[in-house]
């Protein structure tokens, strides 16, 4: 608690000061809780350098808000400030954007060759609904994505493992390679499916009949490079996403060229959910004044049956 | 013919002026000067693929996409990598080559990949599409029936939709491959190939969940890359023979690589 204590106010020192050795508690005539006082806290907590250009920050919403309760997510979409809302809580720690692009409703349209402007402008009717349900609902949304993947723990690996039931598969605690019970590929895709709740989202490429032993566990995008250097090391990467004319044609060719191996993509929002689920259980510890809670985005992908 | 006066007639066909910076649109592997037996079309240069069109005795490939999983085909980290040995290996000991041609079909008129993906999905009047994606109208039907008739149509497995399936639809914005376009006020489907899920220049998915969320008939249809452009590697294949009279050319199709 120390190191949080050196970095609030005079005045929050001293309300701590005198009620040292007692648990904090939100007692009448402590200050209470700002989104801002609460981001201030992770931020002290996780450490590094938050500039004003980087993707954390707050999106949306006023940070003066005093805090009811934190929602974490992997995507603040409406459906999950809906959720938010009815758990009473007015705190949205989303890893992912809440506006539709990386300018995260920030940036004027940047156009994008070929693909129309980029970004969804002030005036998009989307837009506008969502911020209206924010600032009807008193949110304040704050994105919470390179410092909490930068974390030393990194919850977003070892909470998908968590979610896939293999904690205690981990073969080595700097690497995301897990030992699994012996399956194949295919069982072992129904497993990720089950666990993980998906629907349309999944997909595999490779050898159906691959026996998997070792996994590599990849939340989020994957890049070509490490596709290449990682794949031959495990029978199954499973990623968030990847590029299809990149990670997914060399599967496919290693496929052709015999090897018994296997590319899983589960979509980036659902790999990411496992770790901020983690996040929720972290704040608990940061910020003990307030409820924090998970909530799912889910996976947005469905298949036609017909 | 060679594989170079191949592609000196392409160059002279396509109607729009040639731009020699295309890092894309060059020849990947094999030697340009070898002489051309059969042409094989392709929307990328699978390993599986190269094998089909050795076996049909073409021996210049035509791809849209990559040749070593990566866009620029770049090779200076792959050169101890067993696949790309494995793959480089077999074009050269047959005397296959394998030039590109992306940037310059999509500044074609038409664009054949558009072309040719809006008639498999079943949408009409696209014959002179190009790259810059438009709305077109197709009768009210629909999300989830629409999505029906784009499985018939396109033969897919794998390709994924987000909206409420009983969303009533009927206008359409498609793009090809990776450049899916973005959700306007006046389309209620998006169709392309593939798109960065989240945390890139435009989020589909979370603006087409919202609009939903907000009871707007609103869907996304994401092909997959190779359903998406492969259709336009046909189109391809005929306009080629054109202009090419002399050699073979065939359409090899990739396969989609998810079960």
């Amino acid at each position: 608690m120390l190191s949080h204590v050196a970095k609030i106010s005079r005045r929050r020192f001293a309300l701590l000061a005198g009620t040292a050795g007692v648990v904090p508690l939100p007692a009448a005539g402590a200050e209470p809780l700002t989104a801002e006082a609460a981001v201030r806290r992770i931020q002290n907590e996780l450490g590094g350098d938050w500039p004003a250009a980087g993707p954390d920050g707050f999106k949306a919403g006023d940070p003066t808000t005093v805090v009811k309760g934190i929602v974490t997510t992997a995507m603040a979409s409406l459906d999950v400030l809906k959720q938010a809302v009815r758990a009473n809580a007015n705190l949205v720690i989303t890893y992912e954007p809440t506006f539709y692009g990386r300018a995260d409703g920030r940036a004027p349209a940047v156009p994008a060759g070929g693909r129309g402007p980029g970004g969804f402008g002030a005036d998009d009717p989307v837009v506008k609904a969502k911020r209206e349900f924010i600032e009807k609902n008193g949110l304040a949304i704050f994105r919470l994505r390179d410092h909490w993947q930068a974390r030393k723990e990194n919850d977003m690996v070892s909470g998908l493992a968590g979610a896939l039931g293999w904690s205690n598969r981990r073969v080595k605690s700097d690497d995301a390679f897990y030992d699994i019970p012996a399956a194949s590929a295919e069982e072992t895709v129904t497993l990720i499916r089950s666990k993980l709740g998906l629907r349309g989202g999944l997909r595999a490429v490779g050898d159906k009949n691959a026996t998997v032993r070792r996994v590599l566990l990849h939340p989020g995008s994957m890049t070509p490079a490490t596709m290449w250097q990682r794949y031959s090391e495990v029978d199954m990467i499973i990623a968030g996403e990847v590029r299809e004319w990149e990670n997914t044609h060399y599967a496919a060719d290693i496929f052709t060229a015999g090897e018994k191996r296997v590319l899983v993509t589960i979509g980036r929002v659902v790999s990411e959910e496992p770790g901020m689920r983690a996040c929720a259980e972290w704040l608990k510890t940061v910020l003990k004044e307030v409820p924090s809670t998970w909530i799912g985005a889910g996976d947005p992908y469905w298949r036609p049956t017909t | 013919m060679t594989g170079r006066e191949v592609v000196n007639l392409i160059q002279k066909n396509v109607g729009v002026p040639w731009n020699e910076r295309s890092y894309r649109d060059t020849f990947k592997l094999g030697n340009p000067d070898s002489t051309v037996k059969g042409i094989a079309t392709t929307v990328m240069t699978t390993f599986d693929m190269l094998k089909r069109a050795h076996g049909a005795g073409l021996n210049m490939v035509i791809s849209h996409e990559d040749t070593f999983w990566n866009d620029r085909d770049d090779t200076k980290d792959l050169t101890a990598n067993p696949l790309y040995k494995l793959k480089t290996e077999y074009v050269l000991k047959n005397d296959m080559m394998v030039w590109r041609i992306h940037d310059h079909m999509h500044a074609m008129k038409p664009d054949f990949t558009v072309v040719a993906s809006l008639r498999s999905v079943g949408v009409k009047g696209g014959e002179s599409a190009v790259m810059a994606p438009r709305i077109y109208t197709i009768p009210e039907t629909t999300l989830g029936e629409f999505a029906a008739q784009v499985k018939r149509g396109t033969g897919s497995r794998a390709f994924r939709c987000v909206g409420d399936p009983k969303a009533r639809v009927s206008k359409i914005l498609l793009g090809p491959g990776y450049a899916t376009p973005r959700m306007t006020a006046e389309a209620d489907v998006v169709i392309g190939g593939e798109q960065q899920e989240a945390d890139g220049g435009f989020d589909d998915v979370e603006y087409v969940l919202d609009a939903t969320s907000l009871g707007m008939p609103k869907g996304l249809i994401m092909l997959g890359h190779v359903i998406s452009e492969q259709p336009g590697m046909q189109d391809l294949a005929n306009w080629m023979r054109t202009f090419i009279h002399d050699i073979p050319i065939q359409f090899v199709p990739a396969e989609e690589p998810f079960w």
